[in-house]
């Protein structure tokens, strides 16, 4: 046989066919007596209910942590962990939060510099001083 | 010395300069006036007239090809199947009509001497010259005296490549054995820096037929 | 003490996605728990480990237990099917991959379970995944044939082990979020994947035959040609004992994230998932989804196969191809070179045949330049498609289908003779 067949795996691109929402699990932690507590509860007992029925992809836990400031903490598909501390807000500033945790991907916060790459081919190649004879007008 | 610039743009612009008739000390060379409005007025230059050619009326395909290798996705045109649409739809053809853009010579116009040159040298057409006897006879000589009849010997005697007096005859064993004694000799008296060489060469090659370099 | 996922001392609510079972109107559950959340009733419970970890709790009615776990679970093999409506993560993974809602989470909890935790194969998933590999290779091979007709067997095979083997389908259970529980158990929650990493169970996942002369193969080094491997082998051209015969060398050696055995049982189990939910939807949905789904999450991932091929002799074999289709011999050319008596030459070489190009390469020796135009040309040659929109035969199941055209079938990859290789 001349020609042999090397070994490869494919690479998944989310949101190219199906797409998975990152963030799998979401954990509420909140206190029934401290005061920084108080918006916590208010949004688990008004806004959570619909805010969870919107996200069915998304695991709720919901346990008290006594003495303890309320955090939400997002677990994603990549194995990361994100955790806020929502202490002394408004329900609705803990929406947003929850919000910010849904959209996240888990991946540690960098800035881009970089500029972005493609693993797909580029169409006109490579640019390459040894090809083409220029474009004639 | 407007007549040594070549540059179209540089040109152009000084012909605007000329119309406006603003005093220069080095007309084409200055690319600013006194406000903004006439520096962008002046350097408004007209387009190049590839780039005013009419709608077309028909469809067509500008072919501008790309400074780059070729993807090995793209088949090339003699290796597309017969009911292949973009063989039917006779791109060169089409390709040759444009009249902006200078394309390359479709292959069934192309001249031969244009190509590059050949290497290695074109080897001449096969003859097919050697009889069964021939192979014989090159046998046994090999066989006989392989010391004396070398491939590449026999090869000259009998006008094949040494490929194939390689395929006809293998040597005797113990010639063999000789042969790959004194290659080990000879390999172990290289020092640290030529064996490494030789070894990343062997490398080399078996990444370039993995397609990794 | 069996298994301990302490992930927090305050563990999970388990709560199930409403309408997700098929059938069942209700949207009880979440809304019971979350009204039991605005209660402040809520506790702890550990989602799945059963009591030991956290006995001193059990008995504080402040947090009870959060789910009932029959008393006879813990001697079970795996989960009760009634149990899989109360696990959240198994509603949240019903959610994440869209299924319908004829897909009831029973059957959803059942894929996660393999054949080396549960052996009985009413409880495991060996018959949903042998369905599902089944689809998944089929789809996939399709796609190929059709879309590359002129690729060599060899790297046929490899194009679909590169896609629907073992370690793509791992790669796209992890991408679902899938977790595996420590080890398998009737009272472990349903929602994790659950094999065992000591055994390989018993299932029969693939086509194909055991050959007579298996334990010769390796010893003898058998030649294996590609003829017999589409008559015995896998729908990969692998053995299908391979797996067995690998294992027992990979055993053994187990470092801090398990040995080589371990590792490939993981990444089968996941894998057997994949195919496993794969196949549930073909019993749940019918062939029009499993095309989707596949499409979704096994096509659409990215493989290049022009870095499948390893050519032994490319300018051999390219001048068998131009005999064999009646072109003019193949030649190369020196098209453009730079730096010839420097240290870093390039040289760009084209080959023609005839007139016309077939391929080009640049390298900094001549030799290798020719070689790689000539690998390049072949490579042409194998990977010709007709097109991204060539229709597949599955097409042609839909009811309003058009009249099928005959996709290009090639005659077939080129052959040499084995020659002497430089390397």
């Amino acid at each position: 046989m001349a020609v042999k067949a090397l070994k490869a795996v494919s690479v998944g691109r989310n949101g190219l066919g199906a797409f998975i929402l990152q963030c799998k699990r979401i954990d509420l932690h909140y206190c029934d007596w401290a005061g920084s507590s108080k918006g916590m509860n208010g949004f688990i007992k008004s806004l959570l209910p619909k805010f969870a029925a919107a996200h069915p992809q998304i695991e709720f836990t919901v346990s008290p942590r006594p003495s303890k400031h309320p955090v939400a903490i997002g677990h994603y598909i990549n194995g990361r962990e994100k955790a806020i501390c929502v202490r002394n807000m408004e329900p609705y500033e803990i929406l947003k939060k929850l919000e910010l945790l849904r959209d996240a991907n888990g991946e540690k916060l960098k800035k881009l510099s970089k500029n972005v790459t493609s693993i797909n081919e580029s169409v006109r190649g490579v640019w390459s001083p040894y090809h083409g004879n220029g474009l004639q007008v | 010395m407007e007549a040594t610039l070549s540059r179209p743009a540089a040109s152009a612009l000084s012909c605007c300069c000329r119309t406006t008739s603003t005093p220069r000390l080095v007309p084409g060379l200055i690319r600013h006036q006194s406000t903004k409005a006439r520096t962008k007025r002046m350097l408004n230059i007209p387009k190049h007239e590839s780039f005013l050619n009419p709608r077309p009326q028909t469809n067509h395909i500008i072919f501008n090809p790309p400074s780059s290798e070729a993807s090995v996705y793209h088949t090339p045109f003699k290796f597309l199947p017969k009911n292949d649409p973009r063989r039917r739809a006779q791109l060169p053809q089409l390709f040759a009509t444009s009249t902006t853009i200078q394309y390359p010579q479709p292959s069934e116009n192309a001249n031969p001497e244009e190509l590059p040159a050949a290497f290695p040298p074109e080897l001449g057409t096969k003859k097919y010259h050697m009889t069964k006897e021939d192979v014989e006879e090159m046998r046994r000589l090999r066989l006989e005296d392989p010391v004396t009849n070398t491939v590449t010997a026999l090869s000259q005697k009998f006008g094949c490549t040494p490929w194939f007096v390689m395929m006809c005859v293998k040597s005797p064993r113990e010639h063999r054995d000789q042969h790959k004694a004194r290659e080990a000799a000879i390999k172990a008296k290289w020092g640290p820096k030529r064996t490494a060489a030789r070894e990343e060469r062997a490398r080399r090659w078996a990444m370039l037929f993995r397609g990794e370099i | 003490m069996k298994r301990l996922r302490v992930e927090r001392w305050t563990n999970q609510l388990l709560t199930a996605r409403s309408g997700a079972a098929g059938g069942i109107s209700c949207s009880a559950p979440r809304i019971r728990c979350l009204a039991a959340a605005a209660r402040k009733s809520l506790s702890t419970a550990a989602a799945e480990s059963s009591a030991p970890v956290i006995d001193g709790l059990d008995n504080n009615p402040r947090f009870p237990p959060l789910e009932d776990i029959p008393p006879q679970a813990a001697t079970l093999p795996s989960p009760l099917p009634e149990r899989a409506l109360q696990s959240a993560k198994l509603a949240a993974l019903h959610a994440r991959l869209s299924l319908s809602q004829k897909i009831p989470l029973q059957t959803l909890a059942r894929t996660l379970v393999d054949a080396s935790a549960d052996s009985h194969p009413r409880f495991n998933n060996t018959n949903l995944a042998f369905v599902g590999q089944t689809l998944i290779n089929y789809h996939v091979a399709e796609q190929f044939m059709i879309q590359y007709p002129r690729l060599p067997m060899e790297i046929l095979y490899a194009a679909i082990k590169g896609i629907a083997g073992d370690t793509s389908l791992y790669h796209i259970a992890k991408s679902w979020g899938i977790e595996s529980a420590a080890a398998p158990g009737g009272e472990v929650d349903p929602g994790f994947l659950q094999y065992s990493l000591e055994n390989d169970g018993d299932a029969i996942l693939f086509f194909g035959s055991v050959r007579t002369e298996a334990k010769y193969l390796d010893k003898y080094k058998f030649r294996r040609g590609v003829s017999s491997r589409v008559v015995f082998d896998n729908d990969f051209g692998d053995r299908v004992d391979e797996f067995a015969q690998n294992i027992e060398d990979d055993e053994g050696a187990s470092g801090d994230y398990g040995s080589a055995a371990t590792r490939k049982r993981a990444e089968k189990a996941h894998a057997n998932h994949v195919r496993a939910v794969v196949g549930a939807i073909y019993a749940h949905c019918g062939r029009d989804a499993v095309k989707a789904f596949v499409k979704a999450h096994v096509l659409s991932r990215k493989l290049a196969l022009d870095k499948l091929f390893y050519f032994s002799d490319p300018t051999r074999e390219l001048a068998t191809l131009c005999a064999r289709e009646d072109f003019e011999k193949p030649i190369a050319r020196l098209l453009s070179e730079t730096g010839r008596l420097s240290r870093t030459p390039v040289f760009v070489v084209g080959i023609y045949s005839g007139k016309d190009k077939l391929g080009e390469a640049s390298a900094p020796s001549l030799d290798h330049a020719r070689r790689k135009a000539a690998m390049n040309a072949l490579k042409a040659w194998y990977l010709y498609s007709p097109g991204e929109n060539a229709r597949v035969p599955s097409d042609m199941l839909a009811e309003d289908a058009e009249k099928w055209e005959p996709g290009y079938i090639d005659i077939g990859e080129i052959i040499t003779r084995g020659g002497n290789f430089r390397h």
